[in-house]
């Protein structure tokens, strides 16, 4: 039998599987290739969602511990969970998203299952000695390594938004049920007590936008601001700052992208305003592709843009603004 | 409370990244290692808990080659009250899970009350080090973490964590390890005199062989650098020409929809 590749599922907060699960499905899938299969893992309460998705992606089996009192399991509990759905489909590649669970659960799941690990993965191959080879951004996007892997048992965290996601492949619902076995006391007494969701509800969040329109102490004023929020919600996007507008309380720090805020790798980062500090590019220089406005020709952001214009940002957004709705077919705001 | 840094020498911010000979790696002559980034919070945290509950000492402790000295003695200037080499060839800090493993030998079960460690490191970045150390030692772990506290008991710990959901709040009793993405403005920096005494600070060592013997087999690296490359500077912005805003939003849209081919 060829190994299954496992996938441990990450939940929304509709209890499906969140996006970044779907990426690593996509990413398990053609680790498989035609001859392979995938299964999945999901823990917690309600399981029933997350499981049919995974077969509607095509696993062809889902591991579930249902428990209620893992709900919001913690890395310590998923790692017990994702062990032993290994060891009993015979798994040896185990593929996780590129969120804070799946980050913090690659580092306890290797040692663990005793595995080779690797996390913000944006290239994965095969080498012929078996083993596989991971390309991954270092030094704040400054320069890439690949790293070579023994392949009798990995753990593989990706980067968010660097593969696409799994489409639909449906597959009958093969469910096995897990009974977790030494989960340790303090897994247990430790407690989620709430959850803030980030305060700008609307459009998507930061981590998960595949477009994120940024701005700076350029725009001039908290009011002036929403000319970004503005250009964002008319492209989808999200919004981002420097953190001259969070430190100036403009917008909350959740906003900040940079080396203290989010990094963040979307396929389109507008800057406006924004001058190109060090410490504000590490969070965004992994974009795929970069726009800049800002009305200094000499603004170091220009260095690592795909697209400059030199102008003012209250004249140019929205006129950006009402190009965008134009194409797109939106009403004018 | 015994608490516990895990520090990691990187190169300082500013270095010239250059590849070494052998293509595989950041090459290291002449780079100048510091503490730095989310590992200067975690020193700044356990400094602040200790404040915040006398009594408590704060060891620091890094596992690697000699440079790891430098960054021990940064760590006692700023307040620090002991430091830990655990002694380890290159090739071994190279693979995060035996860093782990021979940092969580170093600590032993039942040492600590608490580890803070940076939720990354400020050059390979994996995240890796803090939740295996934990596994290995057989208690809770959380990244990601900001806005950490001591509860009222003395016995856990309440703190917020960043997801892609939002902030999450959590109580965890201790002993457990935090990796912070906490990031003061202005977080303290060394006097002049304690750096002086740092220098002369006995600093406590563990021999690889003695950590070597006890991995065994697990101290040998399963993920090895491969290859070291620095991007190809980007061509430089394409700059817009334009008349008026409007003509600069209409060429803007029609590249990024064309060319770049990102418009949704
Ligand atoms: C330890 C540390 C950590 C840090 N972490 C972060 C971080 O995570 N994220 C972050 O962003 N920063 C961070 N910083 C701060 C960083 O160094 C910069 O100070 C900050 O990014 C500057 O924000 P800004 O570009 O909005 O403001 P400024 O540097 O003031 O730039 C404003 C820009 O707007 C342009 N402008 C002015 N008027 C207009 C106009 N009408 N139209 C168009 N453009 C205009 C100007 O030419 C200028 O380029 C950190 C700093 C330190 C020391
Ligand atoms: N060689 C090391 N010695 C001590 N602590 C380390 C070492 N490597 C990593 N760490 C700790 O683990 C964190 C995450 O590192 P990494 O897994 O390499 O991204 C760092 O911020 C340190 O706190």
């Amino acid at each position: 039998m060829i190994p299954p590749i496992l996938v441990v599922a990450e939940r929304d907060a509709d209890g499906g599987l969140a996006a970044a699960t779907r990426e690593a499905t996509g990413v398990a899938r053609t680790m498989a290739g035609p001859g392979g299969s995938f299964v999945g893992v999901v823990v917690g309460a309600d399981v029933a969602a997350a499981a049919e998705e995974f077969a509607r992606l095509g696993a062809s089996a889902v591991y579930v511990a249902e428990d209620a009192r893992f709900a919001t399991p913690t890395s310590g509990i998923l790692a017990v969970a994702a062990t032993e759905a290994a060891r009993k489909s015979e798994a040896k590649w185990v593929v996780l998203g590129g969120t804070s669970q799946g980050r913090d659960l690659a580092g306890r799941l290797a040692m663990r299952w005793s595995a080779a690990a690797v996390t913000g993965v944006t290239e994965l191959s095969t080498a012929s000695d078996g083993g596989l080879r991971a390309k991954r951004p270092v030094f704040g996007g400054r320069a890439t390594e690949t790293r070579a892997l023994d392949g009798a048992r990995a753990v593989i965290a990706l980067r968010p938004h660097a593969f696409a996601a799994a489409t639909d492949d449906p597959k009958p619902l093969v469910r096995h049920d897990l009974s977790l076995e030494g989960i340790s006391g303090g897994e247990v007494a430790a407690r989620r007590t709430g959850l803030a969701r980030p305060e700008a509800a609307a459009g998507p969040s930061l981590a998960e936008a595949t477009i994120v329109v940024a701005g700076g102490r350029g725009l001039r004023s908290p009011e002036n601001f929403a000319l970004v929020e503005q250009l964002a919600a008319s492209l989808g996007a999200a919004v981002g700052a420097s953190r001259a507008v969070t430190d100036a309380g403009w917008r909350p720090p959740s906003f900040q992208v940079g080396q203290t805020g989010r990094t963040v790798s979307p396929q389109l980062y507008v800057a406006i305003g924004i001058s190109g500090a060090i410490q504000h590019l590490v969070g965004m220089v992994s974009s795929r592709t970069i726009v800049a406005i800002n009305s200094d020709a000499s603004a170091p952001i220009f260095k690592v843009a795909d697209y400059g214009i030199v102008g003012d940002a209250l004249a140019i957004v929205p006129a950006l603004t009402r190009e965008v709705r134009r194409v797109r077919g939106l009403p004018p705001t | 409370m015994e608490i516990f840094v895990l520090l990691k020498p990187v190169p300082e911010g500013e270095s010239r990244l250059r590849v070494s000979a052998d293509g595989r790696r950041l090459d290291l002559d002449g780079v100048k290692f510091v503490l730095a980034g989310y590992d200067e919070s975690a020193v700044e945290q356990a400094l602040l808990l200790k404040e915040s509950a006398p009594g408590s000492t704060v060891r620091a402790v890094s596992f690697g080659p000699a440079r790891c000295e430098e960054i021990l003695r940064a760590a006692i200037a700023l307040g620090c009250d002991a430091a830990t080499w655990v002694e380890g060839p290159s090739e071994a800090a190279e693979d995060p899970m035996v860093v782990a493993r021979a940092l969580a030998t170093a600590i032993a079960p039942g040492g600590a009350s608490l580890i803070l460690a940076g939720k990354q490191a400020g050059d390979d970045e994996e995240g890796l080090v803090p939740a295996a150390v934990a596994e290995r030692l057989g208690v809770p772990s959380f990244g990601h973490v900001l806005d950490l506290r001591a509860g009222p008991d003395g016995a856990s710990l309440r703190f917020a964590r960043a997801t892609e959901a939002g902030t999450e709040r959590w109580e965890c009793p201790l002993p457990c390890v935090i990796g912070l993405q906490q990031a003061w403005n202005d977080p303290r920096t060394a006097k002049l005199p304690n750096i002086l005494k740092s220098r002369k600070a006995a600093i406590a060592k563990v021999a690889w062989t003695e950590t070597a013997a006890a991995l065994g087999a697990e101290s040998r690296p399963t993920n090895r650098p491969e290859a070291f490359a620095l991007p190809p500077p980007r061509a430089g912005a394409k700059m817009i020409e334009f008349k008026t805003p409007d003509d600069a939003a209409e060429q803007l849209v029609r590249a990024l929809r064309e060319e770049a081919k990102v418009f949704p």
